[in-house]
């Protein structure tokens, strides 16, 4: 009796607390998801249904689920999230470098020789500004100068804190405020881009003009042939992770998949297609020989089907970026001694088509490398234990065996944990900067999912359909969670 | 770079140059990297003192028409800028204020007390997380008309008052606190109320100031809800009102990259002012996916 009055009685104090919170989370959380499954189920058209025209309100089942696959417009904008979302792996490599170049001292060691920095740096400056000026630079130039030797000054003086203000600021800033300001930046004609790139790409088709055309061609075939071997590369690496019993056969399935990507792209795009066939048909022998090898020798050990998948996704993904970069090189130098004969031109940017969305991926980078994911490989450093370094040293080993046996491994964790995040936040992303700088376009190239939802839900008023949307787009959010939760722990273990 | 040498001989002159080029090396890098990411910051301010007519033109610097400091003036006289970053302060004042109290009362809750069910609606809590903001934004307005608070402060401060991120993170912070202090003021007799408002709270401040920083911060920002309840231009919010300068209205670069300077620097103040809660709260998992 007593025991049960208590308990009542801690029911209602804790529930008391919990009150003005849980009031709001029931409100504006839990209401609105029951209502948006609700309306995901139905055919709500404010086209329909308006304070003018009221027709009946239908449930209709999976009818507007079946439209997203039916109707072209949400896979292709599920597909221009997913060409943004390939910025990740570039953005997680910008936040490492900086985070590991922050992480050093910058004392060089000690007081004095610091005091030598300072002057040194001191003398740098004012010599430079004197040269600039002297020599009748433009104001330009002696603009920049002072700016990079302002930044210096300041680095010295200050140490590593400075720095990584500036790294951050401009992820801190990001908002709508730095998309006009990209917006403005990206301005084809206006643009301090393309008026700073105009004279350099003159001098540059100029020079191209002047080469042998063979030199460019057979420099476009390196680049093919380079993606080729990182290709074998990171096949040769999951192979002998398999073999060692790193991975399990369907992890290692997945991870060859997405290193097959680049080779099928470049089967269709125009200046790679015919010689990326004859490439291959070579990568297919060489990949050939390499089953064999492993169906002759056999697994030393045995693993489950999905052990070692985060590894083995690290390495594909990487692999898979660099592929791409290099096919993507190779077709523009295959192409480039046409496009100088006429002239270079700077490209439009967000205006245009095929460049809107590697324009929106530079942005994404520039705000990327001193973000967040910086900030929390800067303490996963600080937790790396010395003496594993110690035990290298001994060891012998040269400064990038210490990073890729040592620090790399140790960061595992935080890789995973910022992987999974950037997944989640990048399928989200991307109404901000639609919105303010490209209304989605050209044609379409920009719209990602979360654009779309607005168009259809808040401009078209097809409430239904973009409910619809929502919930798809939460499938996708959840299966990373779920990804995360099932492998995230066994991957930090390892 | 210094910290690879494995063992540091001060007296050793070639160790001593060699780790005095390493330290000019990595400041050479870091500068190298910040200089390129100020630079479109640099071009945003030089462009808010040009003329219009000199704004496209590849000098970063104002050439024959001169520096035009009145830019700044012209912004607040072409629009009601001043009323924008007061609406801006004003809503993301309340949320943060809101936000921090209902989400440390709900912390004291799930950390401190205990009743039945309590970590079945934690759990519950935390799985509204994983909830895109996207899925509640559809009906969240459709109940903002039924309540007739579109167009209405309190319809942009509402919805945000309520936070799952927020408890989960004080309640971290509140675990951490033995839990001695308590028990031994219960034994004196104070309520739960005075425990929570005075042993808890004030020993969850630097949660409660990286709370509020981010809350901030993210409805000084936030885009989405304030472009779709508002209509009125009066309560326009910075980043709505920035969007003047980029519309067939106005089409002043100049302008607009003043009103985008003014609106860029309180963030960059508050960052390099609070930096040392920010940092740490990012590092102990304040992140919001």
């Amino acid at each position: 009796m007593g025991v049960k009055s208590k308990q009542a009685r801690n029911l209602a104090t804790g529930l008391a607390f919990l009150a003005p919170n849980i009031v709001g989370v029931l409100v504006f959380t839990v209401l609105p998801v029951l209502f948006s499954i609700m309306l995901a189920f139905s055919n709500w058209d404010l086209r329909r249904h308006n304070m003018f025209k009221d027709e009946a309100l239908d449930f209709v089942g999976f009818d507007n689920f079946v439209r997203l696959v039916t109707e072209a417009d949400f896979l292709r904008f599920l597909g221009n999230t997913l060409f943004l979302m390939m910025g990740i792996p570039f953005a997680i490599a910008g936040a490492l470098c900086s985070a590991l170049l922050l992480s050093k001292d910058l004392r060089a060691g000690g007081g004095r020789p610091y005091i030598w920095l300072l002057a040194s740096a001191g003398l740098i400056v004012s010599t430079v500004l004197l040269v600039v000026s002297g020599m009748g630079g433009t104001g330009m130039v002696i603009l920049l100068s002072g700016l990079a030797c302002g930044v210096l000054v300041a680095g010295v003086a200050g140490g590593t804190t400075v720095y990584r203000t500036l790294f951050y600021t401009p992820h801190f800033t990001a908002g709508v405020a730095t998309f006009l300001l990209w917006k403005k930046l990206y301005d084809p004609y206006e643009g301090p881009i393309n008026t700073g790139l105009a004279p350099v790409l003159n001098h540059v088709s100029d020079g191209v003009n002047a080469l042998p055309p063979v030199l460019t061609r057979s420099a476009s075939w390196l680049c093919l042939a380079l993606a080729a071997l990182l290709f074998l590369w990171a096949l040769r690496r999951l192979r002998l992770s398999w073999v060692d019993g790193d991975l399990g056969w369907a992890a290692g399935l997945v991870p060859v998949a997405l290193l097959c990507v680049p080779g099928a792209v470049a089967q269709i795009w125009h200046h790679t297609a015919g010689r990326a066939l004859w490439l291959g048909a070579a990568v297919a022998i060489a990949a050939a020989w390499q089953g064999a090898r492993v169906a002759a020798r056999g697994k030393d050990f045995d693993s489950s089907a999905m052990n070692g998948i985060g590894s083995g996704l690290v390495v594909a993904t990487a692999a898979m970026v660099g592929q791409f970069v290099l096919v993507g090189l190779s077709a523009l130098l295959y192409a480039l001694p046409e496009l100088a004969a006429d002239g270079l031109e700077p490209p439009r940017w967000i205006h245009e088509y095929h460049w809107a969305k590697p324009s929106i991926m530079i942005m994404g980078l520039w705000g990327a490398i001193g973000s967040n994911n910086m900030l929390l490989y800067l303490a996963a450093l600080t937790n790396v234990p010395q003496e594993l370094y110690e035990a290298a040293d001994i060891d012998g080993a040269g400064r990038f065996q210490r990073f890729w046996n040592v620090t790399w491994p140790q960061l595992a964790p935080t890789t995973f944990f910022i992987t999974v995040m950037s997944m989640i936040g990048g399928l989200q992303g991307g109404f901000e900067m639609a919105r303010t700088m490209t209304k989605g376009g050209p044609a379409g190239a920009t719209t990602t999912l979360s654009y779309f939802i607005y168009l259809e839900g808040f401009e078209t008023g097809r409430l239904s359909f973009a409910s619809a949307v929502a919930w798809a787009l939460f499938i996708l959010v959840f299966s990373v969670t779920l990804f995360n939760w099932k492998f995230g722990n066994r991957y930090v273990n390892d | 770079m210094s910290t690879t040498e494995p063992k540091p001989h001060p007296t050793h002159r070639g160790a001593h140059m060699r780790r005095f080029a390493g330290a000019g090396l990595l400041h050479g890098t870091l500068v190298a990297v910040s200089f390129v990411l100020v630079l479109p910051f640099t071009w945003m301010v030089l462009s808010s003192f040009k003329h219009l007519s000199e704004v496209g033109v590849g000098s970063w610097l104002p050439r024959a028409m001169g520096w035009h400091p009145e830019n700044y003036a012209e912004v607040f006289r072409q629009i009601p800028f001043g009323r924008y970053y007061w609406n801006s302060i004003l809503i993301a004042s309340w949320v943060t204020f809101l936000q921090a109290f209902t989400s440390s009362l709900a912390a004291f809750s799930f950390s401190r007390l205990h009743w039945p069910g309590r970590d079945k609606v934690f759990m519950l809590y935390l799985s509204t997380m994983m909830l895109p903001g996207l899925v509640m934004m559809i009906p969240n307005y459709q109940i903002m008309i039924s309540l007739g608070l579109v167009d209405t402060m309190i319809g942009l401060v509402l919805p945000a008052a309520f936070s799952a991120f927020g408890t989960f993170l004080l309640r971290q912070f509140m675990l951490t606190i033995p839990s001695s202090l308590d028990e031994a003021a219960e034994i004196d007799g104070a309520s739960k109320w005075r425990v929570y408002w005075e042993i808890i709270l004030p020993l969850t401040r630097p949660g409660l100031i990286t709370l509020a920083i981010f809350t901030f911060m993210g409805t000084y920002n936030s885009f989405f809800w304030p472009l779709v309840m508002l209509k009125s231009q009066h309560r326009y919010t910075l980043p709505i009102g920035l969007l003047y300068f980029d519309s067939t209205a106005g089409q002043e670069t100049n302008l607009l990259m003043a009103a985008v300077t003014m609106s860029v620097a309180p963030m960059i103040i508050v960052f390099v002012c609070l930096q040392k809660y920010l940092v740490r709260g990012i590092q102990l998992g304040a992140v919001k996916g």
